[in-house]
């Protein structure tokens, strides 16, 4: 069975054998970091109710894990190591609002709004706070695409076990 | 073959001294001098230096190359060449432009009057050694990396020379190793707005890239809806995720062992899925797949139906489909 899966992997991805595109090679990463992980979590705490921040905590390591190679993944990291709760995505909603609410008191002001907003921005992803604007945008999107990823590799394994 | 140049007036007064007119007067006075000693004396290496002032193009260039060994006969066209194409360069000249092309010998009066004053004070000094060094340095660099016309290059050169022909004016040819910059007609071209302008273009690069990245960015127009889209964006990402990891935690017990390779083989199918091509070109357009997968989603809500429970046997049927009419073919 494992022999099978592992053939079938090895037919897919030939394809180019030189060049696995870096989005697979992060989903293979991430689900390979995230569901022994969860196994864990499931086999220690038996008893007892699996602990959303915990989960969360595995979810944000398993990112950052897979995706070494960007300057975000650092941070977050950092975040990760240094304190037990993930503070990454939980300030999501409340930043909504913050948005809002600047938006209407700029007004006019484009430079401001704009400015405004990139500070949002570097406040979403992890770490950008301490690059400079340029940066910040590049990482910006390789910061989405992973996000994405995650997304449908969170889905699958949900969808998996449903 | 500068003595000619040089007369016992000069001698008393520096060039910086003299006010405009007393200059075009004693330039004046000279001309006939000039004509005759330049003409005589067959120097091309003033000619070289008269001819490549403030020409910034190769047009301007290479009938120089062309000419320089003409110097009595085309020694008026060419510079009624030269200054057809430098007039916008050159300060001031362009009041007495029409003269230039009537009177050849006037021409070369006012290019000395129009030229960079410590250029011309080093002539009358004798220094001419140096200038000529200068001005073939400038030259060689112009010729070796191929200046386009006008609106190319310009950076960094701190000396005073060039500031000053760099104050007005589209493009300047200037030290040639640092970031090529599109200086645009008018603009300033100090060191300062130069480097911003370098950084703007750069932030502008990366945000077209945002917008390509980002689904529906591109109805919208200016930095700032493109900013906002990308922040919803990220948000509503970071949110999918927490929702999902919510869900996670809710039925992590049941984990199966086997989820792990289950897994991977439906990233390959749902990559399969959404594209009606050949295998052969998957790898090249996997990336796109997870913005084609959200924009389908929607909401985060997992109990409407999900491109991604196909496996590997569905791919066949789906080639020719779009993902929500998998669906009907899940196998579990």
């Amino acid at each position: 069975m494992e022999r099978q899966i592992i053939n079938k992997k090895k037919r897919v991805f030939s394809v180019e054998p030189n060049k696995i595109p870096p989005s697979e090679v992060f989903t293979r990463k991430y689900t390979s970091l995230l569901v022994p992980a969860l196994k864990k979590l499931n086999m220690n705490k038996n008893s007892s109710q699996v602990n959303q921040l915990t989960v969360k905590h595995e979810v944000d390591m398993a990112l950052a894990l897979s995706a070494q190679e960007f300057a975000w993944s650092r941070f977050l990291l950092q975040k990760l190591s240094s304190s037990n709760n993930p503070t990454t995505t939980t300030s999501s909603s409340s930043n909504g609002i913050r948005i809002q609410e600047r938006s209407g008191k700029e007004g006019g002001h484009e430079d401001g709004e704009r400015e405004e907003k990139l500070r949002e921005l570097q406040k979403l992803l992890p770490g950008g706070e301490e690059m400079n604007v340029e940066e910040m945008l590049g990482e910006i999107g390789n910061y989405i695409k992973c996000l994405e990823l995650q997304t449908i590799a969170l889905k699958s394994i949900v969808q998996d076990t449903t | 073959m500068l003595e000619g140049l040089v007369s016992p007036e000069n001698l008393s007064l520096s060039y910086a001294d003299m006010s405009v007119p007393e200059r075009l007067k004693w330039l004046q006075q000279h001309q006939q001098q000039e004509v005759l000693s330049l003409s005589s004396n067959d120097s091309p290496d003033l000619l070289q230096i008269l001819q490549f002032h403030g020409s910034n193009n190769d047009e301007l260039l290479q009938s120089t190359f062309s000419h320089f060994q003409m110097v009595g006969s085309g020694f008026g066209t060419n510079y009624n060449m030269g200054f057809g194409h430098s007039h916008e360069a050159m300060d001031g000249c362009i009041s007495r432009t029409s003269s230039c092309q009537i009177h050849p010998p006037d021409t070369m009066g006012v290019m000395l009057k129009n030229s960079e004053e410590n250029r011309a004070i080093s002539l009358k000094n004798k220094r001419k050694s140096e200038v000529k060094t200068r001005e073939e340095e400038k030259t060689e660099k112009k010729i070796k990396v191929e200046a386009e016309t006008e609106s190319n290059i310009s950076n960094k050169e701190a000396s005073s020379d060039t500031s000053k022909e760099t104050s007005k004016g589209a493009s300047q040819i200037q030290k040639l190793d640092y970031i090529h910059v599109r200086a645009r007609r008018g603009e300033a071209t100090d060191r300062h707005s130069l480097a911003e302008r370098a950084r703007r273009e750069k932030i502008s690069k990366k945000m077209k890239y945002l917008q390509d990245l980002v689904p529906g960015c591109n109805t919208v127009t200016g930095k700032a809806g493109v900013l906002d889209e990308i922040i919803n964006y990220v948000q509503s990402l970071q949110r999918q995720v927490e929702f999902l990891s919510m869900k996670l935690a809710v039925i992590n017990p049941e984990l199966e062992l086997g989820v792990e390779d289950l897994s991977v083989k439906q990233f390959q199918a749902a990559y399969f899925t959404n594209f009606p091509v050949v295998i052969a070109s998957k790898p090249s357009v996997m990336v796109d797949v997870p913005l084609f997968l959200l924009d389908q989603q929607g909401s985060p809500n997992l109990s409407v139906s999900n491109p991604n429970q196909t496996s590997i046997d569905a791919p066949s049927e789906s080639w020719e489909t779009q993902s929500q009419s998998l669906f009907a073919s899940v196998l579990r």
